[in-house]
């Protein structure tokens, strides 16, 4: 896991060294690992003076946070209320058969996590799923499996 | 000083004291569960809710919470109508949902009617309200230990990545403070375990019986200026004495910057 | 280059519409987060590249301009040409070579891409001749969607700043704050609160330090407006907070962007680096005794943040647990001092307010409700987008003019506003003038400016069920009402849409709701149970449906409901019976089929393939 870390350093120096930068440290190390490895959270404790309590309350109060490693494909889906209207809730269901994990989970090898988010301002086109950072509107539950899988 | 009116009798408060050790003063029996003199009022527990209101406000009310509301002169304070005595009941049937096993809720409850909940149980009862203390006292204390982690409905209390917490000195300060007992350890020999972490306790050195951890006693003599050796000797006759300094540490905390 | 004096302003802004003007005709690609994600940024390249290729000489590369949302997310991508105002819908890559040759080259227009109005099936061509447009008065939307966001010379010229060099040099701190005072503007977020009156609490204060923080936290669901502001004219937000400042006496500000808007944030501190070269942030600004700086908070995902006094804590990197406000924030707020902290659409209100007057702001709406108000049109609308009208508009207007009726020629069920904080609305209230107070009387609220339109397909048990599972999620679990009060609440919901309700449940629903509102700690609670409350107030009879006859009449939750083949529509092409993946249709070719009930698990796959509308939800 060590050799993981490389990138921290460089990442703990781009914010002042002092508590009220601990969400901006923490947002740059999910980006950057697309999770919060344990020993992150202890380096990123150390440097910036904060208890680890605390850091790890943090980072389990917030969404954007994930104790867990994501898979190698990310589908995220909307469940805003505009999406969830238009049958958002259809959509996850069938992602979630599909993929057979749970929003939140990652499939056992690794291939597949599903998030859920509450709304990404792309009402107009709902319902929305977002795989790997690409917008797919106007979903159904025929073609989603395509989207996700494809 | 300022004179408020509570339940139609008159009470001298300090001004921009809270209302709640006002209250507590005047022997109105009125419930807290979050509530410590230790530590910062929280507001988390809803059930010392108060009506206020004033002369000038022309009839207006106010429900608030009397361990976070300051007193002000002219305030007129109710503890007991129908609808805080409602609410009251309904927050001890939302514990009782949590906690349904829970001796110190189950008084409270019954003392306002409520014998069983009248809601769905929760999946997994125990027997932490969340009230925070536990995690309060220790960031009093100045170790900052333990934290709520998630939040919501799966709020818990727990260390940091849910391993023996690297912060922790064992004194208990969590564990005595909780109003559920919910935060187990054990004391066994010379041997301390809390939160899945052992700890050695000195022994006395005249009675030879444990005192405090190893890790408080250094702790307390590194930033506290408290000898060593002080904690060796602590017999019977200056236990109180003791128990003073111990209490003092929350005020000396305030001033010691972390 | 530093701007040091108000005059080189003005310069700056005559120059830039000078070498702006050379072009004599612009490529206006909306940008938003909408058509974005319909591929504007594809119809971006293929025009610079066509361009390019060309290397027509009256037009470089410069006249494609990126422009925040244009609001008509419907019709996306849009592509607009200026000055003409030529609207194209639905443009795709490929069209931009025609779309050069024929509509910058000549003056021609292309048909095709015209927006049809479905009225009369006519096709539009000017942009403020679309009836989505035509109802509208942007104010707060004056420069998204026509200015390029990134480039603070577009806001200069479309007269930027102006506002700022006007109360640095000609007014004092408390005549600022007497003329937001006087326009009687209210807080967009949501709550309404006086904006003039905040600042004259902050600055009254006896403070070194003092904070401005804008919320663009916009948690609803539901709910892009604010985005859209910081996308589209992230200028305009820093104008309003400087005032702010200025007025106030702060020095130091910051913007809280919710972490769902990547864009926004990029946007955002491009215009902050663009103000500090410029000399608009700093020191001295316009050579004034004035100083400040502002700087980015992400959010990291949590609702409750949009609460004040978690929002502070959330600033200083603490998690975003509300405190109990007997003392407001304005007066102690971040890390102790008194803030002011404003909503975005709020901050982009005040250069308008000081450079039109607060007179001219007060005759825009109705009393005590003045100005516009900016809205997320989405639902079961035909337009959907981005709108602002007065104050005082009815829902019918904004829902049958701006947006066209319902979709498919359905029957209006209602309308949500406010997000989970807010309630819905039936068609009864179609005449409501939508303003602050007449919502909330009506037990909804304003919110921060999200308006779902609901058709008689929508469940509203289920809209209930969907919110408080939404604040479930999102409450920070600090006291008790909120926390076990709304998990009880979803609980009861959730039991009433598997059909297993009692009209006891709906009684002691409505009892712990109001419990809630009045024990809990912060807003999140406090209005938590309205989507609940005024469902109940509003669709009582649905809930019944749910509890008496086991039935959901809009067709929604799973246990209540049956798919059935329609045999008089059904073609026989047994497309459903592949899409099914639990083999619970069956039947001959050609022959319509049935659905074995006991099978069927109510996925959608068979409705959502079937070309027939053959399959029926019962």
């Amino acid at each position: 896991m060590t050799h993981k870390l490389d990138r921290l350093p460089e990442i703990l120096a781009r914010h002042p060294q002092e508590p009220s930068s601990l969400i901006m440290v923490l947002q740059d190390i999910q980006q950057e690992y697309h999770y919060l490895p344990c020993e992150a959270l202890q380096e990123t404790a150390r440097v910036l003076g904060v208890k680890l309590a605390k850091v790890f309350s943090v980072a389990t109060f917030y969404n954007a946070f994930g104790l867990n490693p994501k898979g190698e494909k990310v589908v995220r889906v909307c469940v805003g209320t505009a999406c969830h209207i238009r049958g958002g809730a259809l959509i996850k269901d069938q992602i979630e058969r599909q993929l057979g994990i749970q929003a939140g989970q990652t499939t056992k090898d690794g291939k597949f996590s599903i998030e859920v988010v509450a709304c990404v301002g792309a009402c107009a086109m709902a319902p929305v799923v977002i795989v790997d950072g690409k917008y797919h509107g106007e979903v159904s539950v025929g073609n989603v499996t395509r989207l996700v899988k494809g | 000083m300022v004179t408020l009116r509570i339940n139609g009798k008159l009470v001298r408060a300090k001004e921009g004291e809270m209302l709640l050790p006002v209250l507590q003063r005047e022997k109105i029996d009125i419930p807290s569960l979050c509530h410590h003199k230790a530590v910062e009022p929280y507001g988390g527990c809803r059930l010392c809710m108060v009506e206020i209101t004033k002369q000038e406000w022309s009839g207006r009310q106010n429900m608030v919470t009397s361990c976070l509301y300051p007193a002000e002169d002219g305030l007129i304070i109710q503890t007991h109508t129908t609808a805080l005595i409602e609410l009251r009941r309904t927050i001890l049937d939302l514990y009782l949902a949590r906690c349904p096993d829970t001796p110190e809720i189950q008084k409270l409850a019954a003392q306002y009617g409520v014998f069983q909940t009248s809601y769905e149980q929760v999946a997994k009862p125990d027997d932490c309200i969340l009230c925070g203390l536990c995690t309060r006292i220790c960031d009093r204390m100045g170790f900052g230990a333990i934290s709520a982690v998630n939040r919501g409905h799966k709020r818990e209390i727990a260390p940091p990545l849910k391993n023996a917490p690297p912060d922790c000195v064992g004194c208990l300060a969590c564990a005595l403070n909780c109003p559920t007992k919910h935060i187990q350890y054990t004391d066994c020999g010379f041997t301390r375990e809390i939160w899945g972490r052992k700890f050695e306790l000195l022994a006395d050195k005249q009675t030879g019986r444990p005192t405090i951890t190893r890790e408080f006693a250094d702790y307390l003599s590194t930033h506290r200026d408290i000898p060593r050796d002080y904690f060796e000797q602590n017999d019977e006759s200056h236990r109180k004495e003791t128990a003073l300094i111990l209490g003092k540490i929350a005020v000396w905390n305030r001033e010691v910057p972390q | 280059m530093k701007i040091l004096k108000t005059k080189q302003l003005e310069q700056l802004a005559e120059e830039y519409r000078k070498t702006a003007g050379r072009h004599k005709k612009t490529v206006t690609v909306c940008c938003g987060t909408g058509c974005l994600a319909k591929g504007a940024q594809k119809i971006v390249e293929a025009f610079e590249e066509y361009l390019d290729r060309c290397k027509v000489r009256d037009f470089t590369v410069e006249a494609v301009k990126k422009t925040g949302c244009h609001g008509f997310c419907e019709q996306g991508p849009l592509v607009v040409i200026e000055p003409q105002g030529t609207v194209y819908t639905r443009v795709k890559p490929k069209d931009a070579e025609s779309i050069i040759e024929q509509s910058i080259g000549h003056d021609a227009v292309i048909e095709r891409l015209l927006y049809t109005n479905p009225a009369d099936g006519r096709k539009i061509e000017k942009y403020a001749d679309i009836p989505f447009y035509a109802h509208q008065r942007r104010i707060a939307l004056r420069n998204v969607g026509k200015i390029a966001p990134d480039d603070i010379r577009e806001y200069i010229a479309a007269g930027g700043y102006q506002a700022l060099a006007k109360v640095l040099t000609k007014m004092t701190p408390d005549q600022v704050i007497e003329e937001i005072s006087k326009s009687e503007l209210r807080g967009r977020g949501g709550g309404g609160f006086l904006t003039g009156k905040k600042w004259r609490t902050c600055r009254n204060v006896d403070s070194d330090v003092r904070y401005v923080i804008c919320n663009g936290d916009e948690g609803d669901p539901g709910a892009f407006m604010d985005c859209s502001i910081m996308e589209g004219d992230p200028h305009a937000v820093l104008e309003g907070m400087m005032i702010c400042a200025f007025a106030v006496g702060a020095s130091e500000g910051y913007i809280y962007v919710r972490e769902e808007y990547p864009l926004a944030v990029i946007r955002l501190k491009k215009a902050i680096a663009d103000c500090e070269e410029y000399g608009l942030l700093g020191k001295s600004i316009l050579g004034a005794d004035f100083a400040f700086s502002i700087r980015i908070a992400r959010g990291a995902g949590a609702f409750v943040c949009g609460e004040s006094s978690a929002l502070m804590r959330s600033v200083a990197g603490e998690m975003g647990e509300p405190r109990a406000k007997y003392i407001h924030s304005v007066v102690k707020g971040l890390y102790d001092h008194p803030t002011v902290l404003n909503n975005v659409e709020t901050f982009v209100n005040v250069p308008v307010i000081i450079n039109n007057g607060a007179e001219w702001f007060t005759k825009i709406g109705v009393a005590k409700n003045s100005g516009t108000k900016a809205f997320s049109l989405v639902g079961k609308v035909r337009n959907t987008g981005l709108i602002e009208v007065a104050m005082g508009t009815t829902l019918r207007e904004i829902i049958y003019d701006i947006g066209g009726g319902i979709i498919d020629g359905r029957s209006f069920k209602g309308v949500q506003t406010g997000g989970p904080s807010g309630g819905c609305l039936p068609a009864a209230l179609l005449d409501l003038p939508v303003d602050f107070d007449s919502l909330t009387e009506a037990g909804s609220m304003m919110g921060s400016g999200g308006m779902i339109v609901m058709d008689d397909k929508t469940c509203m048990v289920d809209v209930a069920r969907y919110f408080l599972n939404f604040l479930v999620s999102e409450s920070c679990g600090k006291c008790v009402p909120c926390r076990e009060g709304l998990y009880q609440l979803h609980k009861m919901t959730v039991k009433i849409c598997e059909g297993r309700g009692t009209e006891e449940d709906l009684i002691k629903m409505e009892k712990l709701a109001n419990q809630i509102v009045a024990g809990s700690l912060c807003g999140l609670g406090k209005s938590g149970s309205k989507p609940l409350l005024s469902t109940l107030k509003y669709y009582r009879d649905e809930y019944l449906a749910h509890i008496r006859d086991r039935k959901c009449p809009a067709g929604v939750c799973k246990n209540l409901i049956t798919y059935r083949v329609n045999p008089d529509l059904c073609t026989g092409c047994m497309v459903c019976v592949k899409a099914c993946a639990y083999q619970a249709i069956a039947g001959r070719k050609k022959e319509p089929q049935v659905i074995k009930e006991d099978v069927c698990r109510k996925c959608g796959a068979c409705v959502a393939v079937c070309k027939f509308n053959a399959i029926d939800v019962l």
